[in-house]
């Protein structure tokens, strides 16, 4: 196993792997309607906190899909382990070549995952599975608009495996390129400092953990402090 | 045996904590495990210094490390129990 930071999530089981965690998937949640019959992906849900908070909070048709067996194993025993109201449907896939059909979905969530893939190919996929009208939610890290220093962004996109640090801009034509009409985006601005209990994430652990892992986390750690006034992170709400 | 830290670490198994035991050493790491007597943690970094944020996870084994266990830390001994906050993206 290599030791990226993909697989440092993967391996330490994190639930509520994104900016904010699962206290601010509660508050984008709350601006949605979502009822019973509500047809929601958590799309790259990795261990599946978010999954089974939607389960329990709005027991609508959850489905939760990563293409990272590792954490996909940990969602469901997660979601076997508590006792939701709903069955949520835990599904292998990759997000930039979706097998559901066209108009299957009201509202696609994804938390911190579109940054990691070839967005042009998993927004335009989210794009066609959602009804219209349906809604794409995103949590997003970005690129601050007045840096320009590339060979700074080179640490960064290696480090986290991600293909290209997009701007707010960026995001945004994406988003409208692929059938977005309406896209509103909210900055959020996080304390790396605060001890705030509800971004507390929950761990389950694999077995055996390579040492190595613990050099990403240190890593990670480091980065984010670096980095901090470059990286900013962006809820974008995207109606088709 | 401490009811008390018996509920307290079994609502927070998954978690990472931050144990001050009554001989005043602190323990960080994740509950793994709950028993009458003990609650076992997984120390992040194997002994080795890592870093969190506005903190270090560290973890000693005064207790018996056992890989995939943790190590138990008694619950009559817990004088203080902390979540700890992390940031992913
Ligand atoms: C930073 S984690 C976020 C996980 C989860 N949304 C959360 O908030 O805890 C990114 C997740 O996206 C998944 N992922 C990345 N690229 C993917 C792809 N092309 N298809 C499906 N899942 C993907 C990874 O396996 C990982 O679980």
């Amino acid at each position: 196993m290599q030791p990226t930071y993909m697989n440092c999530i993967a391996e330490l089981g994190v639930g509520g792997a994104h900016p904010g965690g699962l206290k601010l998937t509660k508050e984008v949640l709350k601006k949605e309607k979502i009822v019973a019959s509500t047809k929601l992906l958590d799309a790259g849900c990795g261990t599946g906190q978010t999954a089974a908070y939607i389960a329990n909070k709005y027991g609508c048709q959850v489905t939760a899909l990563d293409y990272n067996t590792v954490v996909l194993e940990k969602a469901k025993a997660r979601f076997r382990s508590m006792k939701l109201p709903v069955h949520v449907h835990a599904k292998r896939g990759n997000i930039e070549d979706l097998d559901f059909a066209d108009n299957s979905f009201h509202i696609v969530l994804s938390e911190s995952v579109l940054g990691f893939t070839d967005a042009d190919k998993s927004i335009s996929e989210c794009s066609r599975i959602l009804k219209e009208p349906g809604t794409l939610l995103a949590i997003e890290m970005v690129l601050e608009d007045s840096i320009s220093d590339v060979d700074n962004l080179s640490e960064i996109t290696h480090f986290y495996g991600i293909p290209h640090l997009k701007t707010t801009e960026e995001w945004i034509n994406m988003y409208r390129n692929a059938g977005f009409k309406h896209i509103q985006v909210d900055k959020y601005k996080p304390n790396l400092e605060s001890h705030n209990l509800e971004n507390s994430p929950d761990f389950s652990l694999s077995d055996e953990i390579d040492d190595q892992l613990f050099d990403v986390l240190r890593k990670h750690h480091y980065y984010m402090k670096k980095y901090d006034n470059i990286l900013g992170f962006r809820i974008f709400y995207c109606n088709k | 045996m401490s009811r008390y830290y018996y509920d307290l670490c079994n609502r927070h198994r998954g978690k990472a904590v931050e144990i001050t035991t009554r001989d005043g050493r602190k323990h960080r790491g994740i509950i793994r495990n709950v028993d009458q007597r003990r609650v076992f943690i997984q120390p992040l970094g194997g002994g080795r210094r890592i870093g969190g944020f506005g903190y270090g996870f560290y973890g000693y084994g005064p207790y018996g490390y056992r890989p995939g266990f943790g190590y138990g830390v008694a619950l009559g001994a817990i004088a203080t129990l902390a979540l700890l906050p992390w940031f992913w993206i």
